[in-house]
């Protein structure tokens, strides 16, 4: 009994010094129900000096949660139990949420620096008009090679995937609509075709593909091709920048025929308890220098017209990220396609994914 | 006596091996003056630098250690009496019944058990937050604390209540006097293995926090995104070297207490045999 006494008192003691800890960390920070804003972002998002500028200048207090996947995100927003004011899904995830009525439209009376945004990247199938979103990063779906095992004239097009000598060396992203799309464009058709043949065509097309294929996966790609795995892989252009930071053989290239087009935005779900809040900080994020300084942070594009011109000649002159405008208009936004469609996407994507030759 | 060379020798080898040199290597890495885990620069202290200057993350340390130490003691007092309760259940089919939904309890998965109380919690219009991660806790808690006392109850001589009540004792003192200095082994077990479920549970977690509350494991996964920083290194270093430190002071207390009882024991013996 003497030593379940002894336990329970320090047990209590412990319990009550990290309380206080607790408690005078919070105190610190000094959050109240109207001063704080609530924001929802993937993991490692923003610039943190951006977040305690932010604080500074408009004097609300920033909590910020993060997610690491667009629909962990939307299960939390849906459940409710949690105000968020701010949070920042994907392109396909936007629609989604407006579909089931989750976003609050924005008052554009309120916003400032719109103008800012470039006009490419506004007024997009996914969210016209931009009545609910506001771009936030965007980037692409292209080729990352290592030059020391293919040279950069053989990697310039989709249909360089299928060379031979890239025999059981790429890698593919995770996604049906990815593949199913860079198939698609290899042929020259749209990324959202819902014609029954294309689509028919290229399955059959990728199924040829299955000899150079090493692996399908997710993440993992950019550990592989840092530590040179693989020769080439098909990803993301943010997952690419960071790469390329590790190893400096590697290279990304976008596919002039076309390839996809995509974007990470702010929007406010309907959560939102401090609106005044929210727009404040979708005005501070609108701010060109503060754009510049969080792409240069995350290293993935900005949609703001205005940061680009701030940020380093380095930066924006590298085609990989920046692209020409030929590039630009061969690129297209995944629409939503319906549900029927969706799943004869993933269908064939899990044909392909079983084929064996 | 001479060492005899056992197979199992190597066996057991190979596994620590396994089991500590990704934790060695994670350790090595954060000393990395590059900001990745793909080459070793040089030596830098740096990334402990920024983890003490991160208060976002230290707070939810303090908060995580918090949340287990205070879900196992609440878990552990009901746990007890919970356990106590069933071996006190007289019909025997009802006693099997509990058992059995407490092991349904244990067994059943933490992505299940997670999802329920997220949809439970918000069907109630509780907030999420620190008070409902700390009530999912107790309560997956719970029944890993019934298992631990629950054997030693069995092990116990129930001639030995019987006696307290003909010297009269009444019901609390029986539990105070008798029962709990006999279970005790079991409750500070249960205690230890719900701290331990507590601290480092992930899926039960990741449902119910919201409103700005996050422990240690839902922070950790959600910046994996971007491939782990090197501050998690220096963090999980620190962690590692506080639970040695826990492991070590734990065998320092336990040595006492043996040498303190083997000297009461040599002293006795010399006593008798002074007697005699």
């Amino acid at each position: 009994m003497k030593k379940l006494q002894t336990l329970l008192i320090g047990i209590i003691s412990i319990i009550l010094i990290l309380f206080v800890c607790s408690q005078q960390l919070k105190k610190s920070q000094g959050f109240s129900s109207e001063n704080t804003v609530t924001i929802y972002n993937w993991g490692d998002y923003i610039d943190p000096d951006l977040i305690k500028k932010f604080e500074k200048e408009s004097g609300y207090k920033v909590r910020y949660e993060t997610f690491d996947s667009n629909e962990a995100m939307f299960t939390k927003i849906k459940q409710g139990g949690t105000n968020y004011d701010i949070a920042i899904p994907s392109e396909y995830m936007i629609q989604k949420m407006m579909d089931e009525k989750m976003l609050v439209a924005l008052d554009k009376s309120k916003i400032k620096g719109l103008s800012n945004i470039d006009p490419r990247f506004l007024n997009l199938s996914f969210d016209p008009n931009n009545q609910y979103s506001i771009p936030y990063f965007w980037g692409t779906l292209g080729i990352i090679y290592n030059d020391k095992f293919v040279s950069a004239d053989k990697i310039k097009h989709w249909n360089d995937l299928w060379r031979p000598e890239l025999k059981n060396n790429v890698m593919l992203i995770d996604g049906a609509r990815e593949v199913m799309g860079l198939a698609l464009n290899s042929e020259g058709q749209s990324l959202n075709s819902t014609n029954h043949t294309q689509l028919l065509e290229a399955k059959n097309k990728l199924n040829l593909l299955t000899p150079n294929i090493k692996a399908i996966v997710a993440d993992e790609i950019k550990m592989y091709m840092v530590n040179e795995e693989s020769a080439v892989a098909v990803s993301f252009s943010g997952e690419a920048a960071e790469m390329l930071e590790n190893n400096e053989h590697l290279h990304y290239v976008i596919p002039s025929e076309g390839s996809n087009l995509w974007f990470d935005n702010i929007v406010m779900p309907k959560t939102v308890k401090n609106k005044k809040g929210a727009y404040a900080f979708i005005n501070f994020m609108l701010e060109p220098k503060n754009a510049a300084q969080n792409a240069e942070y995350i290293g993935y594009s900005t949609p703001n017209q205005a940061a680009v011109s701030l940020l380093p000649k380095k930066i924006t002159a590298d085609k990989q990220f920046y692209p020409d405008d030929q590039t630009m208009a061969n690129l297209e936004v995944y629409k939503n396609l319906g549900s029927k469609n969706l799943e004869r996407y993933n269908d064939l994507f899990l044909e392909f994914k079983m084929y064996r030759k | 006596m001479r060492k005899k060379w056992r197979w199992s020798n190597i066996y057991l080898l190979l596994i620590f091996a396994l089991l500590y040199i990704p934790i060695f290597y994670l350790i090595f890495y954060s000393f990395n003056k590059s900001g990745s885990m793909t080459h070793f620069e040089g030596i830098t202290l740096e990334h402990y630098h920024t983890l003490f200057e991160d208060t976002r993350l230290l707070g939810i340390v303090i908060v995580t250690f918090l949340l287990a130490f205070l879900s196992a003691l609440i878990a552990t007092l009901i746990g007890t009496f919970g356990a106590m309760a069933i071996y006190y259940t007289k019909k025997r089919q009802m006693r099997t019944t509990l058992l059995s939904l407490n092991n349904i309890l244990m067994v059943s998965p933490d992505v299940i058990i997670g999802a329920s109380f997220l949809i439970f919690f918000t069907f109630l219009g509780l907030k999420l937050g620190f008070s409902s991660v700390l009530m999912a806790h107790i309560a997956f808690s719970i029944p890993i604390v019934v298992l631990m006392v629950l054997p030693k109850l069995q092990e116990m001589n129930d001639s030995m209540i019987d006696a307290a009540r003909d010297l009269g004792a009444g019901n609390w003192a029986v539990i105070r006097k008798v029962i709990f200095p006999y279970i005790a082994p079991g409750i500070i077990a249960g205690y230890f293995m719900a701290f331990t479920y507590s601290l480092d549970d992930f899926a039960v977690t990741f449902f119910v926090t919201g409103n700005g509350f996050s422990t240690l494991s839902v922070e950790i996964y959600s910046r994996a995104r971007q491939g782990i920083n090197l501050e998690i290194n220096a963090l999980s270093t620190l962690l590692f070297l506080f639970s040695m430190l826990l492991v070590i002071g734990y065998y320092f207390v336990s040595q006492d207490n043996l040498t303190k009882k083997q000297k009461k024991r040599r002293k006795e013996q010399s006593e008798v045999a002074d007697l005699l």
